[in-house]
């Protein structure tokens, strides 16, 4: 197994680093701490991973057999232009996520469980510098009209709000949120690199492996923590409680169901050979993944509260208090459930209809915000995402709006970057004598 | 790491794969099953570590879904004056309903794979004296006794 690391051109590294001391300033912190919390692990570096020696042919779709592509040039226009989607939307969630997870970083409980989630943000940084690197290092010409440079500038210049999947335009309202966010939405993101790993576009296949190692992690620091947690919450010690989690859990798994996209897409990707799944299966096999992560949530949690069950009878005992029996003092509302897939949705199949999390259909939208209260954490209800939400749900619920047309404005775009010189976004530092043309002040 | 399925000498549809995070709970299982302990806590920091540093060297056995085996290792350098890479495995359980079904040797296989993939020209392992069926499913991989042996002192 024989990985090549590179580096971008130094003008867009060193915006990218530049983009880290704005949004990640506990780096040189995490970097100063990594023996004591990560011993004999090697240091973190921000590169671009290339591993070599994978498959050469296309592995699905219509022209699988044939040699997969090298540039973005050779493919059809309409290919290119889905891969470049993919790869802008793949940047945008990686910096996104750290814009999210440094507003309640600071707030966790626990410094191993806060390191956890700080070095999970460098690696996703590296992520996006990989994503930044295919950019870098092709010619899209044939399929945008912006330049690589102005691309990489667009993606720096997103803050949450302007990100390009709605789970990343959502606040983090407390630790709980870094966590559950790991948990759901980086599982999200293994499935989707996952599927990556085939794409036709032989530099997306071979930034994969790498990003998949580190996705693992990712994936740990979310559901190592929720056990933890479960089971002081079964021993009434700590702060977080099992209905504390469940809100948290209710506010993210729509948005991951929604970033496979439409339930009715996907085979564009398929047929072009970027993607060996359909939307819904891929989404299918994500929920039952995340079915097993709450079915071992709730027997670690029923075992800390019942010591005395043994392997054997606790998955028993699960599935009674599942069915809605009271047993040895537990509540079946003591346990976590994963809301149904029409839950607050508003992309794909179901988007703003109102469905309860059991499934329960809702006529009235009263009723059905009533429930939203008691099944969503109160500070995401106070916050815009829901704002906007509730807003669109009434005007489709008058008639004023499509849910087509709902589910298209959302996230409202508030970009806060772009030209404007007074722009909070991250501009190019040029300090380098040979600094691509594009580069600003 | 690819994934693999079963030889012929082992049960049909056995798969083994990656170390996951959602590997937790099963791992827990088959170490209760083999040791009568429940202690998910030791699993959750292992499995945390083995996730850290390299989720392709550790690996699953599953049949029809179901987790029935686990090993887990890693690749090191520098240790106990071994300056070369060498593979370490580390941990292993299968689930006692599923032994006989050749699950230990598809999991060596996939690990020493790995291993090789990374550079590494030895694996090692300690196995106590008296775990005579450790010792003879070592062997039968290939292993042999090493001159580097185990010292320890109590404090």
């Amino acid at each position: 197994m024989t990985t090549r690391t590179t580096s971008l051109p130094k003008s867009f590294h060193d915006a990218v680093v530049k983009w880290r001391e704005a949004f990640l300033p506990d780096y040189e912190f995490l970097l100063d701490n990594w023996d004591k919390h990560f011993p004999n692990d090697p240091q973190f570096e921000l590169c671009a991973y290339r591993q070599l020696g994978m498959c050469t042919e296309i592995e699905c779709g219509e022209l699988k057999g044939k040699p997969k592509y090298v540039r973005a040039a050779e493919m059809v226009p309409e290919q290119a232009h889905h891969l470049l989607g993919a790869i802008r939307a793949q940047a945008s969630t990686e910096f996104g996520s750290i814009q999210q997870h440094r507003l309640t970083l600071a707030r966790a409980q626990d410094e191993g469980e806060q390191f956890w989630i700080l070095r999970m943000m460098a690696e996703e940084l590296r992520h996006g510098y990989q994503m930044l690197h295919l950019l870098a290092e092709d010619d899209w010409s044939s399929v945008s009209k912006d330049s690589s440079s102005e691309m990489i500038e667009e993606i720096l210049s997103m803050t949450t709000g302007s990100h390009v999947l709605g789970a990343f335009n959502i606040d983090f309202d407390s630790f709980v949120d870094n966590v559950v966010f790991c948990a759901l939405i980086d599982r999200v993101g293994k499935y989707q690199l996952t599927m990556q790993r085939q794409s036709a576009y032989q530099p997306m296949a071979e930034s994969m492996p790498q990003m998949l190692r580190e996705e693992a992690f990712h994936l740990a620091a979310g559901v190592v923590p929720m056990r933890r947690w479960v089971t002081s919450a079964a021993r009434d010690e700590g702060f977080i409680t099992m209905d504390m989690l469940q809100r948290a859990i209710n506010k993210w798994m729509p948005r991951g169901l929604e970033m496979f996209g439409d339930e009715r897409g996907g085979g564009t990707n398929v047929r072009f050979g970027l993607k060996p799944m359909k939307n819904a299966e891929a989404q299918r096999l994500y929920r039952e993944e995340v079915e097993k992560v709450v079915r071992d949530l709730n027997l670690r949690y029923l075992r800390a509260r019942l010591p005395e069950l043994s392997l054997a009878e606790a998955p028993r005992v699960l599935d009674r208090l599942l069915a809605g029996e009271v047993t040895d003092g537990v509540r079946p509302e003591d346990l976590l459930r994963l809301p149904c897939s029409g839950f607050l949705r508003r992309r794909g199949v179901g988007a703003f209809l109102m469905v309860g999390t059991g499934g329960e259909p809702y006529d009235d939208l009263s009723d059905y915000l009533h429930h939203l209260a008691g099944a969503l954490p109160e500070a995401y209800r106070v916050g815009r995402d829901f704002k906007d939400y509730v807003d669109a749900l009434g005007q489709v619920r008058r008639g004023e709006l499509t849910a087509e047309a709902a589910a298209a404005q959302m996230p409202a775009l508030r970009r806060v970057g772009g030209a404007c010189p007074c722009s909070k976004s991250v501009r190019w530092v040029v300090d380098a004598e040979a600094a691509p043309s594009t580069a600003g002040a | 790491m690819t994934e693999r399925t079963s030889s012929p000498a082992a049960a049909d549809g056995l798969r083994i794969r990656p170390l996951g995070d959602i590997d937790i709970t099963p791992i827990s299982s088959i170490d209760e099953k083999i040791s009568g302990r429940y202690r998910p806590e030791v699993w959750e920091r292992q499995i945390g570590y083995y996730l850290r540093r390299d989720p392709e060297g550790s690996v699953v056995a599953e049949l029809s879904g179901e987790v029935v085996g686990f090993m887990l290792g890693e690749v090191r350098s520098g240790e106990f004056g071994l300056e070369e890479p060498t593979g370490w495995i580390e941990v292993l359980g299968v689930d006692p309903a599923h032994r006989g079904k050749a699950i230990g040797r598809l999991m060596a296989e996939a690990l020493l794979g790995h291993f090789r993939e990374l550079g590494a020209h030895s694996v090692r392992t300690l196995v106590d004296e008296g775990a005579e069926e450790l010792r003879a499913f070592f062997s039968s991989l290939g292993f042999e006794p090493s001159s580097l042996r185990p010292f320890v002192k109590t404090l």
